[in-house]
């Protein structure tokens, strides 16, 4: 092999959308910018919770909650980043702070990592690409989707195939060998500390992180799985990233929750970038990428519109 | 001793200070890194998956590609993050009269 492979990035330098010198500044990466989001996100949470604890005995826990879920669920976003080694220049910050997410959001660190990696290699490809959300066919599929129902049952199924000791044959493809066992032991460790958890609740009768957490975090996930869907579902199946792949210009709010992944095609043309400088490589690539200015909104009316067609 | 010659590569002149500079030596693409205890090269491909290391984030001794942000310890070639898990080959390298040399 003497020439490297064709990726995005490489033919966006190819194609001048993107010089080397704003490549290697749009990279640059520390510690500080993350670090001080993390405070206003800890910050953000403590307020959360407060509003839950003070909802306690009446029907404003359930918005309570739902507002905390909201909040949990965006910590995929963070993980993400994390697997990507871009919130922190310091290596190990990534590691830590994506394991501590993904336990908050029963995702292991790890595998996902290994899982995205894929994603990326084969990005909406049918059949190859593992986080493929499949357009739905009906509003019904769309509907299912949307309750997060199916995206559990996944999850606790992939999780306890893990710690059981099994990969399937998809996964064996994008796992090497030598990590098998560790990817294992993951699984293992988080089920572990989960079950230490409720021990620890049932024990002390104190069942306070089922309102905190667990309910929390199950009324959060249909609106991950909303935010989710507007990434790639309803773009064409086709390798091309100006295609495949969705930007939404959303709001503030929306931006600081999902630290800028709503710059999509942007992450996949480069995704070494740090989610601080997407929106700056928005700017230099926003005519050569599909971007919804509408927002999630608008991305879901694109995909609702496009069920109706596939029936009349 | 190895009886492989060595190859001129490129001016340390032309170098970009303080990251990765590919070059071509023979049909072959290399990277050479500038870093803070000297200069290293190796292979310009991923050895994951096969896209060009000199288009990704360098940080001091640390390469990482730019398609899985995998990384690789320019000393030595070794892997430091996943996907990378296998050594990638790094190339012996000398400077003779402002020119970069390597030997595969």
């Amino acid at each position: 092999m003497t020439q490297g492979i064709v990726t995005p990035l490489t033919q966006a330098l190819a194609e001048g959308k993107l010089t080397r010198e704003e490549l290697k500044f749009f990279m640059r990466r520390s510690d500080g910018p993350a670090l001080r989001k993390l405070c206003l996100w800890v910050f953000a949470l403590a307020g959360t919770t407060m509003l839950v604890t003070l909802a306690w005995d009446s029907w404003l826990i359930w918005p309570a909650m739902l507002l905390q879920g909201i909040l949990l669920v965006h910590h995929f976003s963070l993980q993400h980043e994390c697997v990507h080694y871009t919130v922190f220049r310091t290596r190990k910050l990534n590691d830590i702070v994506g394991q501590i997410c993904g336990a908050i959001i029963m995702l292991p660190h790890r595998f996902f990592r290994y899982e995205h990696c894929d994603h990326h290699t084969h990005t909406q490809l049918t059949g190859k690409d593992p986080e493929q959300i499949p357009m739905p066919k009906t509003y019904g599929e769309y509907l299912l989707y949307l309750s997060a129902l199916p995206y559990w049952k996944t999850k606790f199924t992939e999780v306890t195939r893990h710690a059981l000791g099994w990969l399937s044959e998809t996964e064996k493809r994008f796992i090497p060998k030598e990590e098998h066992a560790a990817v294992y032991r993951d699984a293992r460790m988080m089920l572990g500390a989960y079950v230490l958890i409720f021990a620890g609740m049932a024990v002390t009768g104190w069942w306070g992180l089922i309102w905190y957490w667990i309910i929390p975090l199950l009324l959060g996930e249909p609106v991950m799985r909303f935010v989710r869907m507007t990434e790639h579902v309803g773009r064409p199946a086709v390798a091309q990233m100006s295609d495949n792949t969705r930007t939404n210009l959303v709001s503030a709010p929306w931006r600081f929750l999902c630290w800028n992944m709503n710059y999509h095609a942007e992450h996949h043309y480069v995704a070494s970038v740090p989610y601080h400088a997407l929106p700056r490589l928005h700017e230099k690539l926003r005519d050569h990428i599909h971007v919804e200015p509408r927002g999630y909104l608008g991305a879901h009316l694109d995909i609702l519109k496009q069920i109706r067609e596939a029936w009349t | 001793m190895s009886d492989k010659p060595w190859q001129d590569a490129i001016l340390v002149t032309d170098l970009e200070r303080g990251w990765v500079t590919r070059v071509t030596v023979g049909r072959r693409p290399v990277a050479v890194y500038d870093t803070p205890s000297g200069l290293y090269a190796s292979l310009a491909l991923c050895n994951h998956g096969g896209a060009d290391l000199c288009d990704g984030y360098f940080d001091g001794h640390v390469i990482e590609c730019p398609l899985h942000q995998g990384a690789f310890d320019v000393r030595d070639g070794k892997p430091v993050a996943a996907p990378a898990t296998r050594p990638m080959r790094v190339l012996k390298l000398r400077v003779r009269d402002g020119m970069v040399q390597v030997r595969f």
